[in-house]
Protein backbone atom coordinates (compact mmCIF):
# COMPACT_ATOMS: atom_id res chain seq x y z
CA UNK A 1 0.00 0.00 0.00
CA UNK A 2 1.40 3.29 -1.13
CA UNK A 3 1.82 5.85 1.55
CA UNK A 4 -0.24 9.04 0.96
CA UNK A 5 1.22 12.17 2.40
CA UNK A 6 -1.32 14.77 3.35
CA UNK A 7 -0.95 18.38 4.35
CA UNK A 8 -2.28 19.18 7.83
CA UNK A 9 -5.29 21.02 6.47
CA UNK A 10 -6.03 18.24 3.97
CA UNK A 11 -5.78 15.75 6.81
CA UNK A 12 -8.28 17.81 8.85
CA UNK A 13 -10.54 18.10 5.78
CA UNK A 14 -10.36 14.34 5.19
CA UNK A 15 -11.21 13.55 8.79
CA UNK A 16 -14.10 16.00 8.67
CA UNK A 17 -15.36 14.45 5.41
CA UNK A 18 -15.25 11.00 6.98
CA UNK A 19 -16.97 12.25 10.07
CA UNK A 20 -19.67 13.98 8.02
CA UNK A 21 -20.24 10.80 6.03
CA UNK A 22 -20.36 8.54 9.07
CA UNK A 23 -22.04 10.85 11.58
CA UNK A 24 -23.71 13.79 9.84
CA UNK A 25 -25.58 14.55 13.06
CA UNK A 26 -25.25 13.03 16.50
CA UNK A 27 -27.57 13.39 19.45
CA UNK A 28 -25.67 13.48 22.71
CA UNK A 29 -27.03 13.75 26.20
CA UNK A 30 -24.90 15.02 29.07
CA UNK A 31 -24.33 17.68 31.65
CA UNK A 32 -23.29 21.22 30.77
CA UNK A 33 -19.95 22.46 32.10
CA UNK A 34 -17.73 25.50 31.47
CA UNK A 35 -20.57 27.39 29.79
CA UNK A 36 -19.47 30.75 28.40
CA UNK A 37 -20.64 33.32 25.88
CA UNK A 38 -17.97 35.06 23.87
CA UNK A 39 -18.51 38.55 22.41
CA UNK A 40 -22.25 38.02 22.84
CA UNK A 41 -22.24 35.90 19.68
CA UNK A 42 -20.44 32.62 20.28
CA UNK A 43 -21.22 30.02 22.88
CA UNK A 44 -18.71 27.50 24.17
CA UNK A 45 -19.42 24.76 26.66
CA UNK A 46 -18.70 21.13 27.41
CA UNK A 47 -21.07 18.22 27.76
CA UNK A 48 -19.81 15.61 30.10
CA UNK A 49 -20.65 12.47 31.93
CA UNK A 50 -18.67 10.57 34.55
CA UNK A 51 -16.17 9.30 32.06
CA UNK A 52 -15.83 11.80 29.28
CA UNK A 53 -16.04 15.39 28.08
CA UNK A 54 -16.93 16.86 24.65
CA UNK A 55 -16.34 20.46 23.59
CA UNK A 56 -19.36 22.18 22.06
CA UNK A 57 -19.72 25.34 20.02
CA UNK A 58 -22.81 27.20 18.82
CA UNK A 59 -24.00 30.62 17.70
CA UNK A 60 -25.80 32.57 20.41
CA UNK A 61 -28.90 33.16 18.26
CA UNK A 62 -29.43 29.41 18.03
CA UNK A 63 -29.90 29.12 21.79
CA UNK A 64 -33.58 28.71 22.59
CA UNK A 65 -33.46 28.17 26.30
CA UNK A 66 -31.03 29.57 28.85
CA UNK A 67 -28.24 27.22 29.88
CA UNK A 68 -25.98 27.06 32.84
CA UNK A 69 -23.48 24.64 34.25
CA UNK A 70 -24.91 21.53 35.79
CA UNK A 71 -27.98 21.38 33.54
CA UNK A 72 -28.75 18.15 31.77
CA UNK A 73 -29.12 18.69 28.03
CA UNK A 74 -29.70 16.86 24.79
CA UNK A 75 -27.53 18.22 22.00
CA UNK A 76 -28.13 17.75 18.28
CA UNK A 77 -24.76 18.41 16.71
CA UNK A 78 -22.31 17.93 13.90
CA UNK A 79 -18.95 16.43 15.02
CA UNK A 80 -16.04 18.36 13.65
CA UNK A 81 -12.29 18.67 13.93
CA UNK A 82 -11.28 22.35 14.10
CA UNK A 83 -8.38 23.94 12.22
CA UNK A 84 -6.55 23.89 15.55
CA UNK A 85 -6.89 20.15 15.80
CA UNK A 86 -9.50 20.17 18.54
CA UNK A 87 -12.49 17.93 18.35
CA UNK A 88 -15.76 19.78 18.87
CA UNK A 89 -19.50 19.46 18.37
CA UNK A 90 -21.14 22.21 16.34
CA UNK A 91 -24.52 22.43 17.99
CA UNK A 92 -27.63 22.65 15.76
CA UNK A 93 -30.14 22.32 18.53
CA UNK A 94 -30.00 21.99 22.27
CA UNK A 95 -32.63 21.55 24.90
CA UNK A 96 -32.77 20.86 28.57
CA UNK A 97 -33.85 17.38 29.59
CA UNK A 98 -34.99 16.01 32.91
CA UNK A 99 -37.37 17.80 35.21
CA UNK A 100 -34.76 19.71 37.19
CA UNK A 101 -32.93 21.14 34.18
CA UNK A 102 -36.14 22.03 32.33
CA UNK A 103 -37.38 23.81 35.42
CA UNK A 104 -34.11 25.65 35.94
CA UNK A 105 -34.02 26.80 32.33
CA UNK A 106 -37.64 27.92 32.62
CA UNK A 107 -36.87 29.92 35.77
CA UNK A 108 -33.84 31.61 34.20
CA UNK A 109 -35.77 32.76 31.10
CA UNK A 110 -38.79 33.71 33.17
CA UNK A 111 -36.66 35.98 35.35
CA UNK A 112 -35.10 37.57 32.26
CA UNK A 113 -38.44 38.22 30.51
CA UNK A 114 -39.98 39.50 33.72
CA UNK A 115 -37.11 41.97 34.04
CA UNK A 116 -37.87 43.16 30.52
CA UNK A 117 -41.50 43.76 31.52
CA UNK A 118 -42.99 41.24 29.08
CA UNK A 119 -45.42 39.92 31.70
CA UNK A 120 -46.68 43.36 32.78
CA UNK A 121 -50.43 43.61 33.07
CA UNK A 122 -50.47 46.95 31.24
CA UNK A 123 -49.20 45.18 28.12
CA UNK A 124 -52.30 42.96 28.05
CA UNK A 125 -54.84 43.82 25.39
CA UNK A 126 -58.50 42.83 25.67
CA UNK A 127 -59.86 40.27 23.21
CA UNK A 128 -62.70 41.33 20.88
CA UNK A 129 -66.10 40.42 22.35
CA UNK A 130 -67.66 38.96 19.21
CA UNK A 131 -64.82 38.27 16.80
CA UNK A 132 -65.70 37.72 13.16
CA UNK A 133 -62.30 36.37 12.09
CA UNK A 134 -59.94 34.40 14.27
CA UNK A 135 -56.61 32.71 13.60
CA UNK A 136 -55.76 29.37 15.20
CA UNK A 137 -52.28 27.84 15.39
CA UNK A 138 -52.53 24.15 16.25
CA UNK A 139 -51.98 20.66 15.01
CA UNK A 140 -55.29 19.76 13.36
CA UNK A 141 -54.70 16.12 14.29
CA UNK A 142 -54.45 16.89 18.00
CA UNK A 143 -57.07 16.29 20.66
CA UNK A 144 -56.57 19.87 21.85
CA UNK A 145 -57.62 21.23 18.46
CA UNK A 146 -60.64 18.88 18.33
CA UNK A 147 -61.72 20.07 21.79
CA UNK A 148 -61.32 23.70 20.78
CA UNK A 149 -63.39 23.33 17.59
CA UNK A 150 -66.07 21.30 19.36
CA UNK A 151 -66.59 23.94 22.04
CA UNK A 152 -66.41 26.75 19.47
CA UNK A 153 -69.12 25.10 17.35
CA UNK A 154 -71.32 24.47 20.39
CA UNK A 155 -71.04 27.98 21.69
CA UNK A 156 -71.15 30.30 18.75
CA UNK A 157 -71.40 30.78 14.98
CA UNK A 158 -70.66 33.24 12.23
CA UNK A 159 -66.90 33.18 12.78
CA UNK A 160 -64.37 32.68 10.04
CA UNK A 161 -61.64 30.49 11.56
CA UNK A 162 -58.28 30.33 9.77
CA UNK A 163 -56.21 27.42 10.97
CA UNK A 164 -52.44 27.13 10.55
CA UNK A 165 -51.68 23.43 10.87
CA UNK A 166 -48.29 23.08 12.59
CA UNK A 167 -46.38 20.57 14.64
CA UNK A 168 -46.75 21.29 18.33
CA UNK A 169 -43.90 19.13 19.57
CA UNK A 170 -40.54 18.07 18.28
CA UNK A 171 -37.61 19.89 16.76
CA UNK A 172 -39.53 21.74 14.05
CA UNK A 173 -42.48 22.79 16.19
CA UNK A 174 -41.07 26.05 17.57
CA UNK A 175 -40.00 27.30 14.16
CA UNK A 176 -43.29 26.32 12.51
CA UNK A 177 -45.31 28.12 15.16
CA UNK A 178 -43.13 31.24 14.84
CA UNK A 179 -43.59 31.17 11.05
CA UNK A 180 -47.34 30.75 11.44
CA UNK A 181 -47.41 33.70 13.85
CA UNK A 182 -45.63 35.88 11.29
CA UNK A 183 -48.00 34.64 8.58
CA UNK A 184 -50.98 35.92 10.55
CA UNK A 185 -49.23 39.12 11.61
CA UNK A 186 -48.19 40.00 8.08
CA UNK A 187 -51.60 39.24 6.60
CA UNK A 188 -53.14 42.14 4.71
CA UNK A 189 -56.47 41.49 6.38
CA UNK A 190 -55.36 40.45 9.88
CA UNK A 191 -57.56 38.25 12.04
CA UNK A 192 -58.90 39.86 15.22
CA UNK A 193 -57.37 37.40 17.64
CA UNK A 194 -54.66 34.77 17.37
CA UNK A 195 -55.09 31.57 19.34
CA UNK A 196 -52.26 29.16 20.05
CA UNK A 197 -53.42 25.81 21.38
CA UNK A 198 -51.99 22.47 22.34
CA UNK A 199 -53.41 19.76 24.53
CA UNK A 200 -51.68 18.26 27.54
CA UNK A 201 -48.33 16.50 27.43
CA UNK A 202 -45.18 15.83 29.40
CA UNK A 203 -42.95 18.67 30.56
CA UNK A 204 -40.61 17.86 27.67
CA UNK A 205 -43.49 17.92 25.15
CA UNK A 206 -44.56 21.33 26.37
CA UNK A 207 -41.01 22.67 26.59
CA UNK A 208 -41.20 24.42 23.20
CA UNK A 209 -43.72 26.86 24.69
CA UNK A 210 -40.92 27.98 27.00
CA UNK A 211 -38.37 28.53 24.24
CA UNK A 212 -37.19 32.10 23.99
CA UNK A 213 -37.76 32.75 20.25
CA UNK A 214 -41.36 31.49 20.42
CA UNK A 215 -42.11 33.32 23.67
CA UNK A 216 -40.77 36.54 22.14
CA UNK A 217 -42.81 36.00 18.95
CA UNK A 218 -45.99 35.67 21.03
CA UNK A 219 -45.07 38.79 23.02
CA UNK A 220 -44.41 40.73 19.80
CA UNK A 221 -47.65 39.80 18.02
CA UNK A 222 -49.54 42.81 16.68
CA UNK A 223 -52.72 40.75 16.88
CA UNK A 224 -54.01 40.10 20.44
CA UNK A 225 -53.04 36.61 21.54
CA UNK A 226 -54.83 33.89 23.44
CA UNK A 227 -52.70 30.94 24.50
CA UNK A 228 -54.15 27.68 25.76
CA UNK A 229 -51.43 25.11 26.25
CA UNK A 230 -51.52 21.88 28.24
CA UNK A 231 -53.70 21.34 31.25
CA UNK A 232 -54.79 23.81 33.87
CA UNK A 233 -51.68 23.23 35.99
CA UNK A 234 -49.22 23.81 33.14
CA UNK A 235 -48.14 27.42 32.89
CA UNK A 236 -45.80 28.13 30.00
CA UNK A 237 -43.90 31.32 29.31
CA UNK A 238 -46.07 31.70 26.17
CA UNK A 239 -49.07 31.77 28.54
CA UNK A 240 -47.44 34.49 30.59
CA UNK A 241 -46.66 36.81 27.67
CA UNK A 242 -50.00 36.23 25.91
CA UNK A 243 -52.68 38.88 26.20
CA UNK A 244 -55.02 36.28 27.66
CA UNK A 245 -54.17 32.88 29.07
CA UNK A 246 -56.56 29.96 28.76
CA UNK A 247 -56.12 26.97 31.05
CA UNK A 248 -56.84 24.47 28.26
CA UNK A 249 -57.79 24.50 24.55
CA UNK A 250 -61.49 24.07 25.52
CA UNK A 251 -61.18 27.01 27.86
CA UNK A 252 -59.66 29.04 25.00
CA UNK A 253 -62.83 28.42 22.95
CA UNK A 254 -64.92 29.60 25.90
CA UNK A 255 -62.88 32.78 26.20
CA UNK A 256 -62.85 33.70 22.54
CA UNK A 257 -66.57 33.57 21.68
CA UNK A 258 -69.74 34.27 23.63
CA UNK A 259 -72.14 31.46 24.43
CA UNK A 260 -75.11 31.41 22.06
CA UNK A 261 -77.40 29.80 24.65
CA UNK A 262 -76.43 32.31 27.33
CA UNK A 263 -77.09 35.14 24.89
CA UNK A 264 -80.47 33.65 23.96
CA UNK A 265 -81.36 33.47 27.64
CA UNK A 266 -80.16 37.01 28.10
CA UNK A 267 -82.37 38.10 25.19
CA UNK A 268 -85.42 36.44 26.75
CA UNK A 269 -84.54 38.18 30.00
CA UNK A 270 -84.35 41.50 28.15
CA UNK A 271 -87.75 40.88 26.58
CA UNK A 272 -89.21 40.15 30.01
CA UNK A 273 -87.62 43.31 31.31
CA UNK A 274 -89.20 45.31 28.48
CA UNK A 275 -92.64 43.88 29.25
CA UNK A 276 -92.20 44.57 32.95
CA UNK A 277 -91.06 48.13 32.35
CA UNK A 278 -93.93 48.83 29.98
CA UNK A 279 -96.41 47.34 32.45
CA UNK A 280 -94.91 49.42 35.24
CA UNK A 281 -95.19 52.61 33.20
CA UNK A 282 -98.79 51.82 32.14
CA UNK A 283 -99.66 51.23 35.78
CA UNK A 284 -98.04 54.47 36.73
CA UNK A 285 -100.12 56.26 34.07
CA UNK A 286 -103.30 54.48 35.20
CA UNK A 287 -102.76 55.60 38.77
CA UNK A 288 -102.18 59.16 37.56
CA UNK A 289 -105.34 59.11 35.43
CA UNK A 290 -107.38 57.66 38.31
CA UNK A 291 -106.11 60.30 40.70
CA UNK A 292 -106.91 63.10 38.24
CA UNK A 293 -110.39 61.66 37.60
CA UNK A 294 -111.04 61.44 41.32
CA UNK A 295 -109.97 65.02 41.80
CA UNK A 296 -112.17 66.13 38.93
CA UNK A 297 -115.20 64.22 40.25
CA UNK A 298 -114.72 65.59 43.74
CA UNK A 299 -114.55 69.11 42.32
CA UNK A 300 -117.74 68.58 40.29
CA UNK A 301 -119.46 67.18 43.38
CA UNK A 302 -118.47 70.20 45.39
CA UNK A 303 -119.79 72.59 42.73
CA UNK A 304 -123.04 70.65 42.49
CA UNK A 305 -123.59 70.64 46.24
CA UNK A 306 -122.96 74.37 46.43
CA UNK A 307 -125.38 74.96 43.58
CA UNK A 308 -127.97 72.73 45.20
CA UNK A 309 -127.72 74.64 48.44
CA UNK A 310 -128.16 77.82 46.53
CA UNK A 311 -131.24 76.51 44.74
CA UNK A 312 -132.67 75.23 47.99
CA UNK A 313 -132.18 78.60 49.65
CA UNK A 314 -133.77 80.41 46.70
CA UNK A 315 -136.62 77.97 46.80
CA UNK A 316 -137.21 78.69 50.47
CA UNK A 317 -137.24 82.41 49.74
CA UNK A 318 -139.59 81.89 46.82
CA UNK A 319 -141.82 79.74 48.95
CA UNK A 320 -142.13 82.53 51.52
CA UNK A 321 -143.22 84.85 48.75
CA UNK A 322 -145.88 82.56 47.37
CA UNK A 323 -149.41 84.13 48.00
CA UNK A 324 -150.71 80.67 48.86
CA UNK A 325 -148.26 80.54 51.79
CA UNK A 326 -149.69 83.83 52.95
CA UNK A 327 -153.27 82.48 52.64
CA UNK A 328 -152.23 79.45 54.68
CA UNK A 329 -151.21 81.79 57.45
CA UNK A 330 -154.82 83.15 57.53
CA UNK A 331 -154.53 86.18 55.27
CA UNK A 332 -157.06 86.71 52.43
CA UNK A 333 -156.94 88.13 48.97
CA UNK A 334 -159.79 90.57 48.28
CA UNK A 335 -160.70 91.38 44.69
CA UNK A 336 -163.24 93.88 43.38
CA UNK A 337 -165.81 92.80 40.83
CA UNK A 338 -163.48 93.43 37.93
CA UNK A 339 -160.87 91.16 39.50
CA UNK A 340 -158.49 93.90 40.69
CA UNK A 341 -156.98 93.41 44.15
CA UNK A 342 -158.44 95.81 46.67
CA UNK A 343 -155.65 97.93 48.14
CA UNK A 344 -157.29 101.30 49.00
CA UNK A 345 -160.70 102.84 49.71
CA UNK A 346 -161.10 104.10 46.17
CA UNK A 347 -161.02 100.55 44.78
CA UNK A 348 -164.50 99.77 46.17
CA UNK A 349 -167.85 101.38 46.69
CA UNK A 350 -170.72 100.54 48.94
CA UNK A 351 -172.87 97.83 47.44
CA UNK A 352 -170.04 96.27 45.39
CA UNK A 353 -169.61 92.53 45.48
CA UNK A 354 -166.11 91.43 46.56
CA UNK A 355 -164.46 88.08 45.96
CA UNK A 356 -162.49 86.97 49.03
CA UNK A 357 -159.96 84.18 48.63
CA UNK A 358 -158.81 82.24 51.72
CA UNK A 359 -156.72 79.07 51.86
CA UNK A 360 -159.50 76.68 51.15
CA UNK A 361 -162.42 78.86 49.94
CA UNK A 362 -163.61 81.61 47.65
CA UNK A 363 -166.23 83.80 49.30
CA UNK A 364 -168.50 86.37 47.64
CA UNK A 365 -169.37 89.32 50.01
CA UNK A 366 -171.12 92.67 49.77
CA UNK A 367 -169.56 96.07 50.76
CA UNK A 368 -171.53 97.87 53.40
CA UNK A 369 -169.28 100.75 54.19
CA UNK A 370 -165.94 102.18 52.95
CA UNK A 371 -163.72 104.59 54.77
CA UNK A 372 -160.08 105.51 54.68
CA UNK A 373 -157.68 104.27 57.35
CA UNK B 1 -73.24 34.02 7.32
CA UNK B 2 -71.36 36.93 5.91
CA UNK B 3 -69.29 39.43 7.83
CA UNK B 4 -71.87 42.07 6.96
CA UNK B 5 -74.66 40.06 8.58
CA UNK B 6 -72.52 39.38 11.58
CA UNK B 7 -71.90 43.10 11.95
CA UNK B 8 -75.61 43.63 11.83
CA UNK B 9 -75.97 41.28 14.78
CA UNK B 10 -73.58 43.34 16.89
CA UNK B 11 -75.37 46.47 15.78
CA UNK B 12 -78.76 44.96 16.62
CA UNK B 13 -77.61 43.97 20.10
CA UNK B 14 -76.40 47.51 20.73
CA UNK B 15 -79.70 48.88 19.44
CA UNK B 16 -81.66 46.61 21.79
CA UNK B 17 -79.59 47.74 24.76
CA UNK B 18 -80.28 51.35 23.82
CA UNK B 19 -84.01 50.66 23.71
CA UNK B 20 -83.92 49.02 27.11
CA UNK B 21 -81.97 51.96 28.51
CA UNK B 22 -84.68 54.25 27.11
CA UNK B 23 -87.30 52.30 29.07
CA UNK B 24 -85.27 52.62 32.22
CA UNK B 25 -85.26 56.40 32.16
CA UNK B 26 -87.93 58.18 34.22
CA UNK B 27 -89.26 60.69 31.80
CA UNK B 28 -91.03 59.18 28.85
CA UNK B 29 -94.07 59.34 26.67
CA UNK B 30 -96.52 56.43 26.69
CA UNK B 31 -97.28 56.52 22.96
CA UNK B 32 -93.59 56.49 22.19
CA UNK B 33 -93.13 53.70 24.73
CA UNK B 34 -95.64 51.49 22.93
CA UNK B 35 -93.85 52.03 19.63
CA UNK B 36 -90.47 51.35 21.19
CA UNK B 37 -91.81 48.29 22.96
CA UNK B 38 -92.96 46.79 19.63
CA UNK B 39 -89.63 47.68 18.12
CA UNK B 40 -87.75 46.07 21.02
CA UNK B 41 -89.68 42.82 20.92
CA UNK B 42 -89.26 42.53 17.14
CA UNK B 43 -85.55 43.25 17.47
CA UNK B 44 -85.05 40.63 20.20
CA UNK B 45 -86.90 38.03 18.11
CA UNK B 46 -84.88 38.83 15.02
CA UNK B 47 -81.61 38.49 16.97
CA UNK B 48 -82.77 35.14 18.36
CA UNK B 49 -83.54 33.84 14.88
CA UNK B 50 -80.20 35.07 13.61
CA UNK B 51 -78.32 33.48 16.51
CA UNK B 52 -79.95 30.13 15.85
CA UNK B 53 -78.84 30.17 12.23
CA UNK B 54 -75.20 31.30 12.64
CA UNK B 55 -72.56 28.87 11.39
CA UNK B 56 -68.77 28.95 11.61
CA UNK B 57 -66.55 28.68 8.59
CA UNK B 58 -63.33 26.77 9.23
CA UNK B 59 -60.51 27.17 6.73
CA UNK B 60 -57.40 25.05 7.19
CA UNK B 61 -54.55 26.91 5.50
CA UNK B 62 -52.78 24.88 2.85
CA UNK B 63 -49.31 26.31 3.32
CA UNK B 64 -46.69 24.64 5.48
CA UNK B 65 -44.71 26.71 7.91
CA UNK B 66 -41.24 25.20 7.64
CA UNK B 67 -39.88 28.32 5.98
CA UNK B 68 -40.24 31.86 7.26
CA UNK B 69 -43.16 33.15 5.41
CA UNK B 70 -43.99 33.18 2.36
CA UNK B 71 -46.64 35.37 0.97
CA UNK B 72 -49.15 36.85 3.29
CA UNK B 73 -52.41 36.91 1.38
Amino acid sequence: MEETILSVSDCIALINQTLEYAYPIVTVEGEVASFKVSKGKFIFFDVKDDEGVLNCFMMAYGLRTPLEDGMRVRVLAQPRLTAWGKFSLTVRDIRAVGEGSIKRSFELLKAQLDKEGLFDSNRKRPLPTMPERIGVIASVESAGYADFIKILQNRWGGVEVEVADVQVQGMRAGMQIINAMSHFNEHRKPVEVLILIRGGGSAEDLAIFNEEPLVRAVAASRIPTLVGVGHEVDVSLCDLVADVRAATPSHAAQLVVPDRQALLNELSEKERHLVARLHQHVQHYTVQVNKTTERLLSHIHHVLVTQLHHVEYSWQILKQLDPKTVLRRGYSLVRASHGVLVRKAADVREGDTLTIEVEHAIIQAGVKNVRKK
Amino acid sequence: MSVKNEKRLKHQLAELDELIAWFDQDDFDLDEALEKFDEGVKLAESIKQRLKKLENKIIILKQRFDQPNSEAE
